[in-house]
């Protein structure tokens, strides 16, 4: 009987974590999307719906292979968690890539000399108020 | 302006603790296989504890991550503005892909 109740909460569980997992990605999808038109409609086009899957398809991909590579990354260094260079690091392929990430890095910094534990709370607020705060630093 | 749009960082963060969190539990299981049935307890010992990001990491890769499509859109775009069209299709997204992947 209890084996079975196991086996059942298990499934639940896994179940559960799936649709996570999948309303995850949806939200992930729809972001991407929302960019992609976006940078569309600077240049006045419009992208057909198939690519616009492609794309925010590949770009899910693309996150989990990141994930991978960033904890491999720490974990090489010996840490437990993933700070900037690890991300840097990860766009080491292309030099112009590795160059804008590292000056949005410095950008980043400058911005928040504050303690640790305001930083996360102040996020949203900063991503917003950006372009003013890069004036004081 | 330019960057008005971009992704949540805790949506990110969310996608990467779950895919920490399911390879910690491949680790664990592969551990767990190697040895006897003596450490049953997925991520409860400090060395099975799934990696974590700080905020700036985060932040950048959501930068990455919007550079990406971003990249991908405008190369397509002049692809599709030398063939004088006003819609990206899947053939100037084809033409763009290989370089695209290489480059990031």
């Amino acid at each position: 009987m209890d084996e079975v109740g196991e086996a059942r909460s298990d499934d639940f569980e896994r179940e559960e974590a799936e649709a996570e997992a999948e309303l995850l990605r949806d939200r992930f999808r729809l972001s991407a999307i929302s960019i992609a038109e976006a940078e569309a409609k600077k240049n006045n086009l419009e992208i057909s719906p198939p690519v616009m899957a492609c794309i925010s398809d590949l770009a899910f991909k693309y996150t989990e292979q990141l994930a991978k590579d960033l904890e491999l990354f720490a974990q090489h260094a010996g840490r437990k968690s993933v700070n900037v260079e690890d991300v840097i690091l990860a766009s080491h392929r292309n030099e112009h890539l590795a160059a804008s990430l590292r000056s949005f890095c410095h950008e980043l910094k400058g911005k928040e000399p504050q303690s640790d534990r305001k930083r996360k709370k102040a996020s949203k607020k900063d991503d917003k108020s950006k372009s003013e705060v890069l004036h004081i630093s | 302006m330019e960057n008005a749009k971009t992704f949540d960082p805790d949506l990110i963060h969310a996608i990467f603790k779950l895919v920490w969190s399911r390879r910690a539990q491949e680790r664990a299981r592969n551990e767990s296989a190697d040895h006897t049935e003596n450490e049953v307890e997925i991520g409860s010992s400090r060395k099975n504890r799934p990696t974590a990001a700080n905020s700036n990491a985060l932040k950048l890769s959501c930068e990455l991550l919007r550079m990406f499509i971003t990249e991908a859109v405008q190369r397509a775009t002049s692809i599709s503005e030398a063939e004088g069209v006003d819609k990206i299709e899947a053939t100037h997204l084809e033409r763009i892909l290989p370089q695209l992947l290489l480059d990031f």
